[in-house]
């Protein structure tokens, strides 16, 4: 486009004030920068190291602090703690995004469902949802992996299936408070299918709450990767994982404390980092907050 | 002259938001007597709700701001007093209505401790027996039988919560009652209860009452006077009869007159106001209703008209300032 | 024949405690070109049978005819049809208009819906949404703005774009005017009285504001409690209005004419209720102040004047 002039806020659509007011928000800004490098880094580990380093033992090495040759140190294995790091982020990252992608498909059409044709239908997803969120979403997920085995998918799909049901809530009640909205029935009276009235309404003035839960559970799941990686559920040595690493080298960080304090630190700025996102976007979301 | 209760004199309020600065009331005058029955007539935005919350001392934190002028109440300027005065103005002296009675109860608490409340906070000398046969008799005036003082307010249906949002307000015998749009929210058949029930216990207490609303019908029935209010400021102000019969009157409040559908009348077409409000982030040079009045001048785009009394009746317009106009 | 036509409309919902009677046993004809006022305090079911009449909602029984036809037993491609000829205005123009979508989109909107079946073209229908929003007094530059960026009056407006577009014959209007500043108010009113006669447009004119009603209608309805209790000419209603409601009603409301200040009050006491499992007669009896034992008799309106229905004249049931 040649129209390079910026143009006046009133002419925003309101999908580009959204956008204005998250570029706004500095916090939100950091959060994205903080998440972008350290999906970039962990994506593109193998520019920096190799992955034979992951698994290769250096017993002369071993248990090294922070210095050039490794630096992020070693662990009693002698494995590069760096590479360790750098891969095992790919596995946090990677699945976390997964579990969110799948809990928020399948949360969003049973949400949608329960919240838009109601009566029966409503009552019983919703008694099988809360009989999901019953049960400890972490013990829920042990459950599932006890019965089909160990493995990084079977990981996934157990937490995914602890996710759906949060997710469904969120949808179901946004997709209620906007059945209600006049405009939808607007629609209804100039002949809109549920179909049409879903995908042009519905959807575009729900997904704000829908996306920020999205980001804000993000965090926590990538913490229950790890959490699990810690308890020997899912990713099993020697693949790294943020949570298995710290379990690997849990008898040792007693006197060695650099081998917690890092893969912690990723946890913890990667969990910050979207927590800072999904804030900035439920700012951005609420039309009442002006530019 | 009589004391007034309450001298409004030049206020100015500003609400400062993000983007712009919203001058809310201009140059703000009123006077109120002990005991009368004041209705502050305006739209949306007109700057009603903010003066009762001048008046309270009450405008949100921060972001509303009085610039300048003054309330001074019983002969007191409160702009300059702590908030602990105001803390025994409030709800003693000068009590408040709001608008939704769905919203202005608590809804944990029973109605009875809720106007009890009223009472702990500012008569604790009282004791409980007195305190507890003062709610009662409260309740009798405003025709809630006494049993139902255990109840919780979703217990009672809007126009019962506003009647007790009036015990609330008036069983300390305040001084002055603000009742911001009381009977907005109800139905017409309750609305004529409501308004009958504050005359009733208006002529009982002899509180002063400045009633805000936008209805013209309300003011007629309600109040003594009236201050007709545009664009932050006064426009007009006299009393119900002048106001509503005599023929001299500013454009705006001919307008607001011409433009409702009333009972009696049988014209085909009503006469709207044209054009809109002002938009109150904008300072005005000159009158601010200049640009919807269909007699504007050249005067009135560059001097704000002053109030121009003629027996106790007042208007700000050029049209009818002797050495201004034509 | 009438417009529109509805014979013994009923609407039930079903709620926890037991069924509301929303609409019970409603009757009424609308001529081209004529509006008829339906006014009651809130909860009396004029919303609900605002609604039924245009199948938002299911009725329970009853028959709606639109030239003649019984639309309740349409098709869904053949209700389509009708549809276009009946539009409904909203109440809040806050929540009534999408605040994710342009002034034009909004307006556009109901074309391109039916437009899946008729073939606009994108030209055909830019021209057409300019039409209506000059027509509807909105400014040319007011298109690619949002509905926040609007005043309540405005956006009154473009919700009647948006039922106008479709060049309806029949506009449901429910509280239009309601949720706006007097003086707003009266340039709906009048834009609204203008439309129909350069359009011959029927309303059905929902408000619980009796002066407006007055001044918009042909004939009113009276409802109080899902039943109709008094019907006729908007003169005659206000002239020597029959049943006790209407008289209270008509009473309570606060005027700007100082004679009526010291006429003599009828208050009624008590409120409106829910007419959940309501007992069998006059729903208005706990209210009423001629209440008595003929109250408990299924009340109906009986034709006291020509055109001038009511169920009750001073506590005798009819």
């Amino acid at each position: 486009m040649l129209r390079k002039k910026k143009k006046p806020l009133s002419e925003y659509s309101s999908w580009e004030l959204v956008g204005y007011r998250f570029r706004k928000n500095k916090l939100a800004m950091l959060g994205v920068f903080m998440f972008m490098f350290i999906l970039l880094v962990t994506l593109f580990a193998p520019l920096f190291v190799p992955y034979e380093k992951v698994i290769e033992q250096n017993v002369v090495d071993k248990l090294q602090g922070p210095s050039s040759k490794y630096i992020f140190g070693t662990d009693e294995l002698g494995r590069d703690l760096f590479a360790r790091v750098l891969y095992g982020g790919r596995v946090s990252l990677l699945c976390g995004l997964a579990i969110i992608g799948i809990a928020f498909v399948f949360g969003a059409i049973i949400g949608g469902i329960a919240g838009f044709v109601g009566g029966k239908v409503d009552t019983i997803l919703m008694r099988i949802v809360d009989a999901l969120m019953a049960v400890p979403s972490a013990l829920l997920a042990m459950a599932i992996i006890t019965a089909l085995g160990n493995g990084v998918w079977k990981l996934v799909i157990a937490l995914s299936i602890a996710q759906v049901s949060r997710f469904a809530r969120t949808v179901r009640s946004s997709v209620l408070t906007l059945r209600n909205m006049e405009y939808i029935e607007a629609a209804k009276c100039y002949g809109s299918s549920s179909f049409r009235t879903i995908i042009k309404h519905i959807l575009p003035n729900g997904i704000g709450p829908i996306v920020v839960a999205a980001t804000l559970t993000l965090g926590a799941v990538i913490l229950s990767i790890s959490s699990m990686g810690y308890l020997g559920l899912g990713v099993a040595s020697p693949t790294p994982e943020w949570g298995t690493i710290i379990s690997e080298n849990k008898v040792n960080i007693r006197y060695y404390p650099y081998l917690g304090i890092i893969p912690g630190l990723c946890i913890m700025l990667t969990v910050m980092a979207v927590n800072f996102i999904g804030d900035g976007l439920r700012d951005a979301f609420d039309p009442k907050s002006k530019n | 002259m009589e004391n007034n209760l309450l001298e409004v004199e030049k206020l100015n309020v500003e609400y400062i938001t993000d983007d712009a600065i919203v001058y809310a009331l201009n140059d703000f005058s009123l006077n109120v007597k002990p005991g009368e029955k004041m209705g502050l007539v305006g739209e949306t935005g007109a700057g009603k709700t903010t003066l009762a919350l001048s008046i309270l001392r009450l405008l949100p934190q921060k972001v509303g701001k009085i610039v300048s002028g003054s309330i001074k109440y019983a002969g007191e300027n409160i702009l300059e007093k702590p908030e602990s005065y105001m803390l025994s103005l409030r709800g003693r002296r000068i009590s408040m209505i709001f608008q939704d009675p769905m919203t202005s109860l608590n809804p944990v608490k029973t109605v009875g401790d809720q106007v009890l409340e009223v009472l702990d906070l500012h008569f604790p000398q009282l004791s409980k027996e007195e305190k507890n046969k003062k709610v009662d008799d409260m309740f009798q005036m405003v025709g809630i039988p006494c049993s139902r003082k255990n109840e919780y307010p979703h217990q009672f249906s809007g126009g019962m919560k506003q009647r007790i949002v009036i015990a609330m307000a008036l069983i300390a015998e305040p001084e002055l009652l603000l009742a911001d749009e009381p009977t907005t929210a109800l139905d017409v058949t309750i609305q004529a209860q409501i308004l009958d029930l504050m005359k009733e216990l208006k002529q009982k207490f002899n509180s002063a009452v400045i009633l805000i609303t936008h209805d013209l019908g309300v003011v007629a029935e309600f109040c003594d006077s009236v201050a007709v209010v545009y664009g932050g400021r006064v426009v007009e102000l006299g009393k119900v009869e002048d106001i509503f019969l005599r023929d001299r009157k500013h454009p705006y409040t001919s307008g607001l007159i011409n433009c409702i559908p009333d009972l009696s009348s049988t014209t085909p077409r009503l006469h709207p106001i044209p054009g809109r409000m002002i938009d109150p982030r904008v300072k005005v040079e000159g009158c601010c209703f200049a640009n919807r009045c269909p007699h504007c001048m050249d005067i009135c785009k560059r001097k704000t008209p002053e109030m121009i009394y003629e027996n106790g009746h007042g208007i700000a317009c050029h049209l009818f300032s002797e050495q201004e106009g034509k | 024949m009438a417009l529109v036509e509805a014979i013994n409309l009923k609407k039930y919902f079903k709620t926890p405690k037991g069924l509301l009677h929303a609409v019970e046993n409603v009757n009424f004809k609308i001529d081209e070109g004529k509006t008829l006022g339906v006014v009651g305090e809130s909860g009396c079911g004029k919303s609900t049978l605002g609604r039924t009449v245009l199948r938002l909602h299911q009725a329970t029984d009853g028959q709606v005819l639109f030239n003649g036809e019984d639309i309740f037993k349409y098709k869904r491609m053949e209700m389509h049809k009708v549809q276009r000829n009946m539009q409904m205005i909203f109440q809040d123009p806050y929540s009534s208009l999408d605040p994710r979508m342009s002034v034009r989109a909004l307006i556009s909107e109901p074309l391109e819906v039916v437009g899946f079946r008729t073939k606009l073209t994108k030209a055909e229908m830019k021209e057409k949404v300019d039409t209506i929003m000059e027509l509807c007094g909105l400014p040319k530059d007011h298109a690619n703005l949002y509905p926040h960026e609007l005043d309540g009056g405005l956006r009154q407006r473009v919700g009647l774009a948006r039922a106008m577009v479709l060049e309806p014959k029949f506009i449901v209007c429910d509280e239009p005017v309601s949720a706006l500043d007097v003086s707003i108010q009266a340039q709906i009113l009048n834009l609204l009285m203008d439309l129909q006669d350069t359009k011959k447009l029927s309303y059905m004119f929902i408000t619980h504001d009796l002066a407006v009603v007055k001044h918009i209608s042909d004939e009113i309805m009276v409802m109080y409690m899902g039943q109709v209790i008094e019907y006729a000419k908007a003169e005659d209603l206000f002239k020597h209005p029959l049943h006790p409601y209407t008289q209270a009603l008509l009473n309570a409301i606060p005027t700007i004419d100082l004679s009526r200040r010291n006429r003599e009050k009828i208050t009624i006491k008590g409120e409106v209720t829910s007419p959940i499992n309501p007992d069998p007669g006059c729903r208005f009896f706990k209210r009423c102040p001629f209440a008595c034992e003929d109250c408990k008799k299924e009340p109906r309106l009986v034709e006291v004047e020509s055109g001038h229905l009511v169920t009750c004249v001073e506590g005798k049931i009819l």
